[in-house]
This record gives structure tokens, sequence and C-alpha cells, in this order.
């Protein structure tokens, strides 16, 4: 229990600072951003209370959004995101007690189902902070080709985050 | 009452819910970048200190183009130093008389140099921030600028680090004129390109050309007159056809922004006495004519 806590305070810790000084500096072609730091939201154990799911997420949004001077803007996403996280996880995987790990890793769900779960969720997260981002800016183009470019390139960069650390978790086993 | 206890467990997510999404819905809907506070912004010190390790990585990649900048600047004033010299022999071969007084104006502005450790030009609004605070003398609305333009207006000031609303952020309206002429526009961001700014507001009957130099106009404390903001690319008639709007490329790389200088205006505090105590007798006058 006390082993799991640490291992995700430690996640979270990592992943913002990279998303931080790292992941939000790069903006290919212009258009696309991503949003690596989501992982902690999706890597979460599914038998998790929906309420601490939400907890978790909000703060995660917010130490980002402290970060980039973005107000309330990453919160907002993520508290949506994590609401949203076990309806999506349902659609893909229906037999929930079936699982033998509760962390949604590639290892647990097979690669199938984690890549639609990955795709899923860096589309709603992506579709929402480029809205709520977007509200001064009604340029419709540009916004859904941010949003679908910067989808992509966090999927692949969440599906990257998942190999690194679940290997090194195997390995220490 | 053990209905009410009932509907509440039974609802606990839901109200949590409720309660992030309202807290960050608060958070993201009081627009005046100017209220916002200093811990939840990046000039706070967890925030800084973070950025300030990144930066003292990443400040090398731009060097090379920095340097080059630098070279030009370098050549430009050389330049101008031969100039000056060559003015001033000049002048002392025509006066005898000891009455070369430097000009007062000279001694109105000072600068402090920064080194910047965040910056962004992706997002609709961008932020700077800057090592130095109020303990190195920054205060709010102090203009920004680097060597080859502006860059940007100081918003919040910490102990030892400072944000800066950008240039590319569509918050900061900047007072601007074509250089030479004496018809003021607006320079504003349009949120597209972050090497492409708009003038707006520019009467239909100033005068210029293509590739003109677009500078400040010192109508604020900010910048003194005449600080290089870009050039003109192109020229559009405003909606209501009275005036123009030109598409200016700015001169400001702000990809590769490493080091500022901060304008400090000394005559500011008294601009603002003077300024503050004219509005009450002008609203006094109205009230009589009316």
């Amino acid at each position: 229990m006390i082993r799991t806590f640490f291992k995700f305070l430690i996640l979270a810790i990592v992943l913002v600072l990279l998303q931080v000084t790292v992941f939000n500096h790069v903006c290919l072609f212009n258009v696309a951003v991503p949003m690596a730091f989501i992982y902690v939201i999706m890597r979460l154990p599914i038998t998790m209370g929906v309420g601490w799911v939400l907890t978790v997420a909000f703060f995660l949004g917010l130490s980002v959004d402290v970060f980039s001077d973005t107000q309330g803007m990453n919160a907002l996403a993520c508290t949506i995101l994590a609401m949203l996280r076990k309806p999506v996880f349902s659609l893909y995987f229906p037999r929930e007690d079936e699982i033998g790990n509760p962390e949604p890793t590639m290892a647990s769900l097979g690669a199938v189902v984690f890549v639609k779960y990955d795709l899923t969720m860096s589309l709603l997260y992506c579709f929402m902070i480029f809205l709520i981002e977007a509200f001064t800016f009604l340029n419709p183009l540009l916004l859904v080709l941010r949003i679908i470019c910067s989808t992509a390139l966090t999927t692949l960069l969440i599906l990257a985050i998942d190999s690194l650390t679940v290997k090194r978790y195997a390995k220490r086993l | 009452m053990r209905n009410l206890l009932d509907f509440f467990i039974r609802h606990i997510v839901w109200l949590v819910f409720a309660f992030y999404v309202i807290v960050s819905c608060a958070l993201l809907f009081s627009r005046n970048p100017y209220q916002h506070h200093v811990y939840l912004s990046s000039a706070g010190s967890v925030a800084s200190s973070v950025y300030r390790t990144a930066s003292s990585v990443t400040s090398y990649f731009g060097l090379r183009d920095i340097n080059e900048d630098l070279q030009r600047r370098n050549a430009e004033l050389e330049k101008e130093v031969l100039q000056l010299r060559h003015e001033l022999t000049g002048f002392r071969d025509r006066e005898y008389a000891d009455s070369m007084k430097v000009d007062p104006s000279l001694a109105r502005y000072d600068f402090i140099v920064a080194h910047v450790i965040n910056n962004t030009i992706a997002r609709p609004h961008n932020y700077i921030t800057i090592e130095k605070g109020s303990l190195d003398g920054i205060r709010p609305e102090m203009g920004v600028v680097d060597q080859n333009g502006v860059v940007g207006i100081v918003n919040i000031v910490g102990p030892h680090t400072a944000r800066v609303i950008s240039l590319l952020n569509p918050h900061l309206r900047l007072s601007a004129k074509v250089k030479g002429s004496e018809q003021l526009g607006s320079l504003v961001w349009k949120g597209k390109d972050s090497r492409r700014a708009v003038l707006e507001e520019l009467p239909r009957h100033a005068k210029f050309h293509k590739g003109d130099t677009i500078v400040t106009s010192g109508f604020s404390t900010a910048f003194p007159e005449g600080v290089p903001i870009g050039k003109i690319v192109s020229a559009v008639r405003e909606r209501d056809d009275n005036f123009y709007a030109l598409n200016v490329e700015l001169f400001t790389d702000f990809s590769t922004l490493s080091t500022v200088r901060v304008i400090d205006d000394r005559m500011a505090a008294e601009l603002r006495e003077v300024e503050k105590e004219i509005d009450p007798e002008e609203d006094a006058h109205i009230q009589k004519a009316q």
C-alpha cells in the first residue's frame, strides 16, 4: 500500500517536472503539444475510489497550471478527465473483475485494449484543454489541427512512458 | 436528517466533482491577469527554482543566434560611436565655450539586466519569467527589452523573480508608431505566429512604406520613445475604412530569448503623481459644464 503510494508520488513528480521543463516547450510544427502527465491519471488503480481519483487529478492539473501560468485550465480538464476515466475503461474492458493487476498498463490490459484506452483518454484531454484554451480565439481549423496532432503525439509519448516504467518494475521482480 | 446524510453519501462523488470544477472555474475565469496571486504563477518560489535549474541547462542552446545578434548590435553601436566622435570633434573645433552639457533626459532611464528562466511562445497567452525581483528594483509595469527590441511588460513581482507579460499575449496592447511620423497605433498580437503582430488603429492619413520600422511611442512610462519593435510587412484597411492595420514582423526572436533588460524609468513615480492630480480637476470641469 505505502509502496504504491510512493510509486505514484514519484511518478507524478517526475512527469510534472518533465511536462513543465520539456514537453510544454515541445511544439511540433507550431501545433502539437504533448500532454504526457495525464499518464498518472490513466495509471491509477481502477479499484481506487472515484473521489480520490478526482482529488489526485485536480492537484496534478493545478501543479502543472502553477508552472505554466494557465490558472485552473489544466485543473479543470484533469478533473473532468478523471470523472470520464471509469466509463472509458469499462467501454474497452467490460470484465473489470478479471483484471489481474488493478493498474491499467499495456502488460495488464494487452496491447490493443491499452492503445484504445490511451488514444481515447489523450483525445478527450487534448479536446478539453484546447477548447478551454481557445475561448478567446475562434479559429476552428487551427483548433481541430491542434487537437488531432497533440492527441497523436500524446498517445505515442504515453505508450513510450508506459513501456519504460513497466519494464523497470518487471526487472525488479 | 438521515435521508439527507444518505443523499450526501450516495452522491459524494458528484459533490467532489462539482467542488473541483467550481474551484478550477473560479481560477480560470478571474480574467484580470494583474490579480493573479504570486504563489499560483511561475514567479512563485518553487516554480521559479525549478525553472532556474532547467534554464541553467537550456540557456546554452540559443547562444549561437544570440551571439550573432550581439555582434550585429555591437557593430551598429560601434558605428554610432565613431559617428558621434566625429560630430564631437566637429563641435569642439567650432566652439571654444565650455557650454556642452549632458542632456538631462538621458539620465531618466536605467537598465536592469535579467536572465529569462521560463518562456512560452505557442500558447494563446504567453508569459515570461525572469530571475530578478523586487529586491533587485523590479516593479510592476516596467518595460522589458532585449538586444533586438521590445519583449514585454513586468506584471507580477516576487522577491527574486518576476513574471513578464510577453508581447505575444493579447492582454498587452502597446502604443506604437511608424518611425519618423507622429500618428499612433496600437500593437497587439493575434495569437497565430510568434514572429508577427498587428499594429491596429493607425489613422488613414498616416504615411508609411513597406519595410518601415515600427517603434514605441514613449507615451507610457514602460518604454522610452523610439525602442524598435519590428518592420512593416503589409497593410490592410480596417473594417470601418478610417484606419489601417499593419502586419508587423517583430525584431525580437522570442524562441531564443535569454538575457533581457528591464527599463527603470526614474520619472515613473513623478509622472504617475502628476497624471493622477489632473483627473479630479478635469472631472470637476466636466461637472461644471453640465
